[in-house]
């Protein structure tokens, strides 16, 4: 009988030993804490992800630019320069055409500076004519591209999680990048059309999420989502999603985002995409304490919505400011010879940054001014010599000790 | 005591400065109000002029020089703590947003987490310190959602909540009236609506519980009215009606609601809440049936209603009016609009021609109505495709005319040239047509679309501006471009696509109708109409 029972505890022992090393602990998730609040886990730290989206295309080209395959290795200046200013995470949109140059920009941030890699991907947003996400082979074949995508990079170290599309959900609702179906077209109710569009689209991301977390348990999947619009039916259709990753532009605040997206969808989330340009188009100057003054106010409301702040919504995992460098070629895309001209044109406007709304048919927006470091044409080393804004000193500051602002009442502050 | 003259001095200057705020009110209403006010709240004189360092302080923007005489203040008096610190919150309040302002950004990155921190810790001492009778707890909690209130941040919903149950409590126990107004009004400046109603109601009900004479109280709603208090001026019309109803002849409650109408309803110029007024000449039909309504008031409240663009409710005042006042002066003005709306807001052309018709089918008196009745029948008939019957309209529209009503004539010949060359309508003015009378777009409803004029009475050649916004679907940093599609009449101003707005005058008198289609890159948006009335 002792035997017995030996070989039993033997035999449960090595089972739970087998069992313990076919389930490790992901490098990087998500954990729910006792009072609902939200973390992001990454090498078993709690890690705030403090990003800043990242196309460091050089003066005079435009976003076709292959700068992972740069010889000048643009992200290693980049990335020391980050460092020093503390941010931890990089949003990239879309992994360039060549796995091995991504690998390398990857591995070399991650090693030299410790900065971790948010990996993106359109979901086929911008081909033309446009996304059909009703159709199959449409969604076959990018569905392939997605899952290429992670088998190339899930087990690079530094990699910290994926975000499925960025504001695609726009297209929903039939004014951007428009698609439909013979169904939809059917259809007569506005209403019900966007609404069976947003049941393909958020159903075709939740097949995308499901398919990732067999291939890959180490990282978490995010939603891209344009603001909360259509997180309704997220909240239906995109059970398989871990986190909401929004781009968000509503200048000083986020308002009651985060509160918001518990009711809508109670997920955690990342602000993936916020910030402000640096130039005031009514002034026609170049502006930096505007730049520093939203971008200041915003990172505040990221850090009072983390986890285990009392009063805050407690679902925030971070953000990623855009951008860290200028891009030249925005403006006028279309147009070669002023990718290497700094436009001062604006593109879109934006009343909630205030201060120069009152420009030209109010757009405000300077689409090549939203760095956080300049671009120069001076070469140094190959590269345009950055030369960093003020909203990189202020928000550098702000981060060494974000306790100094009083998160809440009657509680330490953080 | 001491606590209590500083209560004192925060109910003034509260006072001072909402009248500051406010400006001068007529005589009689300042002194039906300073009337009621007595019976509430006494001033203390020997702390104004605290108050007015402040206001010294302020004017300079010495935010900072300020604070060190409220410490120096703390100093010498340890009693007045709490006091001093809502006065250091409220000063580094007004110090932010002045650096925020001014853009003086050196001092706002250097000092801005320290006065923030200032106004939090601050405010929840003072608010841990007292309880909600007390004044300065309300102005503590009132301060301190403005603040999150500017932030827009987590704690704001939380802040108004306790700020609201504190000026509750606070309103059972203590006699100052004017705190609440002062709440209230700070919330309206904020574009809050149910909270500024609800505690303007309890500041009427405490006027009217005094033995305030009716006239009294129409004389301070009046006095409201005037400084452009809507909120507060119809909370207390609606105690002044509730009265008149319970206590008054009925000949005397319909005098008083038909005033308060009158004083809300459209007009170019002065204050006005379309809504409110209608829905006082609701109360006056309840109350005195039609008889209630001479020509003038049915024709106020249908016109009214087409300024707030409720197309459906204008239509059955203006057919109610042809029907008791068949002669009315207005007569042609009425069946023009009537043919209008019908036909392009209600989709319903063939009830838009009977009135079209009506002005047509006129024998004499060939008023600008009647020319533009012809010239609607004639674009109807054109877009329908019966050039025949169109020609005929505007044939018999040259001839009434003559080489009056020029912008008109004009527009008809455009039609005629169309015909006779075998063209299609105007791009715009088709476009308008068929959004408005094609069952496939049935589902635009103008809801998405705001299109106004500045003035909707104006004089031959004076000048008026029509704007619109349009409420585009969400779309991020990518930009929907729109385009706009005028049409109709739309005076000497030929207004491009790119334009959203545009400034025109009239050459002839009549009802103009101006159109727009919206259009995105993905199709139509929506479409809207306006009426201006030229004399």
């Amino acid at each position: 009988m002792k035997k017995f029972i030996f070989i039993l505890a033997i035999f449960i022992f090595l089972g739970g030993l087998t069992g313990m090393a076919s389930k490790p602990k992901a490098d990087v998730y998500i954990k729910r804490l006792k009072n609902d609040h939200y973390q992001l886990i990454a090498g078993g730290k709690v890690f705030v992800v403090k990003g800043v989206c990242y196309n460091p295309v050089p003066v005079g080209k435009n976003h076709e630019y292959d700068w992972w395959s740069d010889p000048a290795k643009p992200w290693i200046v980049d990335g020391k320069l980050m460092q020093e200013m503390g941010i931890n995470t990089i949003r990239i949109y879309q992994p360039g055409k060549d796995p091995q140059a991504v690998k390398e920009v990857i591995k070399d941030l991650y090693e030299l500076y410790g900065i971790r890699t948010i990996m993106g991907h359109w979901l086929g947003f911008w081909e033309y004519p446009c996304p059909f996400y009703g159709d199959k082979n449409f969604q076959d074949r990018i569905k392939a591209g997605v899952i290429e995508m992670v088998n190339n990079y899930k087990d690079q170290p530094g990699i910290l999680m994926w975000i499925l599309g960025n504001e695609n959900n726009y297209s929903c609702l039939g004014q951007v990048n428009p698609w439909s179906t013979e169904e939809i077209d059917q259809e007569p109710n506005l209403q019900k059309q966007k609404a069976m569009r947003a049941e393909i689209f958020y159903s075709y991301v939740n097949d995308l999420a499901k398919e990732i977390h067999q291939i890959d348990s180490n990282h978490p999947v995010a939603l891209g989502n344009g603001e909360l619009i259509g997180l309704e039916f997220a909240d239906k259709f995109s059970g398989e999603v871990d986190l909401v990753a929004c781009i968000i532009y509503r200048g000083k605040t986020f308002g009651n985002l985060f509160n918001s997206l518990r009711a809508a969808f109670d997920k955690p989330i990342l602000i993936s995409e916020f910030g402000a340009d640096c130039y005031d188009a009514y002034k026609m100057q170049e502006d930096q304490n505007m730049q520093a003054f939203f971008l200041e106010s915003q990172w505040r409301q990221v850090y009072e919505n983390l986890a285990n702040n009392k009063e805050g919504a407690g679902n925030c995992l971070g953000g990623a400011m855009f951008e860290w460098v200028d891009e030249w070629w925005k403006h006028n895309e279309s147009s070669p010879d002023t990718w290497g001209v700094h436009d001062t044109g604006s593109n879109w406007s934006n009343g909630s940054y205030y201060f120069d709304i009152k420009a030209q048919d109010n757009k405000n927006m300077n689409e090549e001014w939203f760095g956080i470091v300049a671009l120069s044409d001076d070469l140094e080393n190959g590269l345009n010599k950055r030369i960093p804004r003020k909203a990189y000193y202020v928000i550098r500051e702000f981060w060494k000790n974000p306790d100094s602002e009083p998160q809440t009442r009657n509680r330490k502050s953080r | 005591m001491r606590s209590l003259r500083l209560l004192l001095l925060l109910a003034f200057s509260f006072q001072l400065s909402l009248r500051q705020a406010q400006g001068t009110s007529p005589k009689d209403t300042e002194r039906s109000r300073s009337a009621v006010y007595s019976s509430f709240a006494q001033q203390d004189d020997r702390l104004v002029d605290l108050n007015k360092q402040k206001e010294i302080y302020f004017a300079d923007n010495q935010y900072s020089e300020f604070i060190e005489l409220l410490n120096s203040k703390r100093r010498k008096d340890k009693d007045i703590a709490s006091y001093i610190d809502y006065y250091i919150a409220l000063t580094r309040y007004h110090q932010l947003k002045y650096l925020e302002e001014e853009q003086l950004w050196d001092e706002y990155f250097n000092k801005g987490n320290d006065y923030r921190n200032d106004i939090v810790t601050k405010t929840d001492k003072v608010i841990k310190a007292t309880t909600p009778q007390e004044d300065l707890r309300i102005y503590s909690e009132l301060l301190s959602w403005q603040y999150h209130k500017d932030l827009a941040d987590a704690f704001e919903e939380e802040a108004l909540a306790n700020l609201m149950s504190s000026v509750l409590e606070h309103s059972k126990k203590s006699s100052d009236i004017l705190m609440i107004k002062e709440v209230a009004d700070r919330f309206l400046l904020y574009g809050l609506k149910q909270e500024p109603k609800k505690l303007y109601k309890v500041y009427v009900d405490k006027i009217a519980s005094t033995d305030i004479e009716d006239e009294e109280l129409t004389k301070i709603a009046k006095g409201f009215y005037d400084e452009g208090n809507l909120g507060l001026a119809q909370a207390i019309y609606d105690v002044c009606i509730e009265r008149s109803i319970n206590s008054k002849t009925k000949d005397q409650a319909i005098d008083l609601l038909s005033e308060v109408a009158r004083l809300f309803a459209y007009k170019d110029e002065g204050v006005k809440d379309t809504d409110y007024a209608e829905g006082v000449f609701r109360n006056l039909e309840q109350l005195g049936g039609e008889e209630a309504f001479d020509q003038e008031l049915l024709y106020l409240r249908a016109y009214n209603l087409e300024k707030a663009k409720d197309y459906l409710k204008t239509k059955d005042n203006y057919i109610d009016l042809l029907m008791r006042y068949p002669k009315t002066a207005y007569k042609d003005r009425v069946l023009y609009k009537l043919g209008i709306i019908f036909t392009y807001a209600l989709r319903d052309i063939k009830s838009g021609r009977v009135y079209f018709d009506q002005l047509a089918q006129r024998e004499i008196n060939f008023s600008p109505h009647v020319i533009s009745g012809l010239y609607q029948l004639g674009i109807l008939s054109q877009w329908e495709r019966d050039s025949a019957s169109a020609k005929e309209h505007y044939n018999k529209l040259l001839e009434l005319a003559g080489e009056d009503l020029s912008e008109t004539v004009v527009l008809t010949r455009q039609r005629l040239n169309e015909i006779d060359q075998g063209k299609p309508l105007e791009y715009n003015l088709k476009t308008f047509l068929n959004v408005s009378l094609k069952d496939e777009y049935s589902a635009l409803d103008m809801s998405r679309v705001d299109l106004r004029a500045s003035l909707y009475k104006i004089s031959k050649a004076e000048s008026v501006s029509v704007a619109t916004t349009a409420y585009a679907m969400q779309s991020g940093c990518m930009q929907v471009d729109l385009e706009y599609l005028w049409s109709g009449n739309i005076g000497k101003s030929t207004p491009s696509s790119d334009q959203l707005s545009f400034d025109t005058s009239y050459a002839d008198p009549g009802t103009k109708e101006i159109n727009l289609v919206v259009v995105s890159a993905t199709g139509i948006v929506e479409r809207s109409l306006d009426l201006l009335d030229v004399q």
